[in-house]
């Protein structure tokens, strides 16, 4: 049985769920605290 | 839905998926324990022939014959005290080689040979580079020989 | 511990410590990965498939781990009322349960070509799937209570009475007859030779300090949504 795709597809798997865990955190983190920074800003 | 509704819902859900872990852990665990056998279990049991059963066991030293097909082996699936000789058709899984461990599902032939539908081939813990297992193989048979000299 | 408790100071130690985690864990992990791949020696029974080690292992332990720390959190939660706490708590739910997510995949792809099988019912797997269906459970179970209160308590004695099935996880190769081999790594020793020993250590340790980065983005992501949410009740009672 060739070997390299069940290794690429391993990495792939790890590499994306890294990624969208990664990329949605931080996306979440940025809108929530620059709104709580606004809203300070504004009262 | 009122957040209340909401929330009861969703408790629900955690509540059956722990459940449903659960069963699932238990069911697995007890359906394997029904249909396992090893050479020894086996040879005790008189199991009819053409029954669905599952033979652990190690794959003896020396036993794996491959036909000239190149898909067919025939191997002796052993434990402590007895052997059981095993036939497959198919791509064995990379760790299956003599010595090591191997469960295999089928069923008996009525001339007593295990026909294998599949072949599961266990890994022990060890990882080495196959360079130095090469050295290592290489080092045990020239002490062996020295001895037998 | 209750030096932590206060949010700001939190906040003042966690904004400079996430980008320094996430990057040092970044850089470590790539290491890892380009060392696996490409500078690893061949296996000498499963050949190549041997470099899924090194995305397997750290998962596995992430999986593992997340869940530990959601235990304790818990229960410093419940007994100390630490205000931060059950925030942690819910931080590590769904990092955790991507990295069990990762754990069971990856070892999934691995067992075709070694064992001979996408899977098997043993104890290792099941215990491990287990674990899976638990983050699903107790993220649930977060979401549907509210941050304070009674509600966010049934969500930290869940994470305690879940932890469970980590030592059953950890002992399931040793209580049953399993396809899943024994522990490589004990205290006594590694039984994984150096040539993979080191990459794997430095992906478990990058992938650890991602992790630790990942945890501080969503605390820092609850704490400012706490704040948005106290600030709205003030002005509408205003």
């Amino acid at each position: 049985m060739p070997h390299a795709p069940f290794i690429i597809a391993s990495f792939a798997v790890t590499g994306v769920f890294m990624t969208w865990l990664i990329v949605s955190s931080y996306l979440s983190m940025r809108r929530a605290e620059a709104s709580a920074d606004a809203l300070r800003e504004q009262s | 839905m009122k957040p209340k509704h909401q929330r009861l819902l969703l408790a629900l859900i955690a509540v059956v998926a722990l459940v449903s872990a659960g069963l699932i852990a238990a069911s697995a665990l007890r359906e394997e324990a029904s249909y396992f056998y090893t050479p020894t279990t086996l040879a005790a049991a008189n199991v009819p022939p053409g029954k669905a059963i599952r033979l652990g066991g190690m794959v003896q030293k020396g036993s794996i014959v491959r036909a000239a097909d190149g898909v067919s082996i025939t191997f002796i699936v052993q434990d402590q005290e007895r052997s059981q000789k095993v036939a497959y058709r198919g791509i064995t899984p990379d760790l299956f080689v003599e010595g090591s461990g191997v469960v295999a599902d089928g069923r008996l032939r009525p001339d007593r040979v295990f026909v294998a539908e599949s072949l599961l081939a266990k890994h022990d813990e060890n990882y080495v580079p196959k360079e130095l297992a090469d050295i290592d193989m290489t080092a045990a048979e020239n002490t062996q020989n020295t001895v037998s000299q | 511990m209750h030096r932590f408790a206060n949010p700001a100071r939190f906040l003042r130690i966690a904004k400079p410590l996430t980008p320094a985690l996430f990057w040092l864990g970044l850089l470590l992990t790539l290491i890892a990965c380009i060392w696996g791949l490409f500078f690893t020696p061949t296996e000498r029974l499963m050949g190549d498939t041997v470099k899924i080690l090194f995305v397997h292992v750290p998962s596995a332990w992430l999986g593992m781990g997340g869940w530990t720390g959601i235990a304790i959190a818990s229960i410093v939660q419940l007994v100390w009322r630490h205000p931060l706490a059950g925030v942690a708590a819910r931080a590590i739910a769904v990092p955790g349960a991507t990295f069990a997510a990762i754990c069971l995949i990856t070892g999934s792809i691995w067992g075709r070509p070694t064992w001979g099988t996408w899977w098997v019912w043993d104890g290792r797997l099941t215990s491990m799937l287990v674990l899976f269906f638990l983050y699903l459970g107790y993220i649930a179970l977060s979401n549907a209570s509210s941050e304070k209160g009674d509600t966010s308590r049934v969500a930290a004695v869940f994470g305690v009475i879940g932890a469970v099935n980590i030592p059953i996880i950890n002992r399931s190769v040793v209580w049953w007859e399993s396809q899943h081999q024994k522990a490589s790594i004990t205290l006594g020793g590694s039984s994984i030779d150096t040539a993979y020993l080191v990459p794997l250590f430095i992906a478990v340790v990058g992938f650890s300090l991602l992790f630790g980065a990942l945890v501080l983005m969503r605390m820092r992501t609850a704490l400012a949504e706490m704040r948005i949410e106290a600030r709205m009740r003030r002005m509408a009672q205003g």
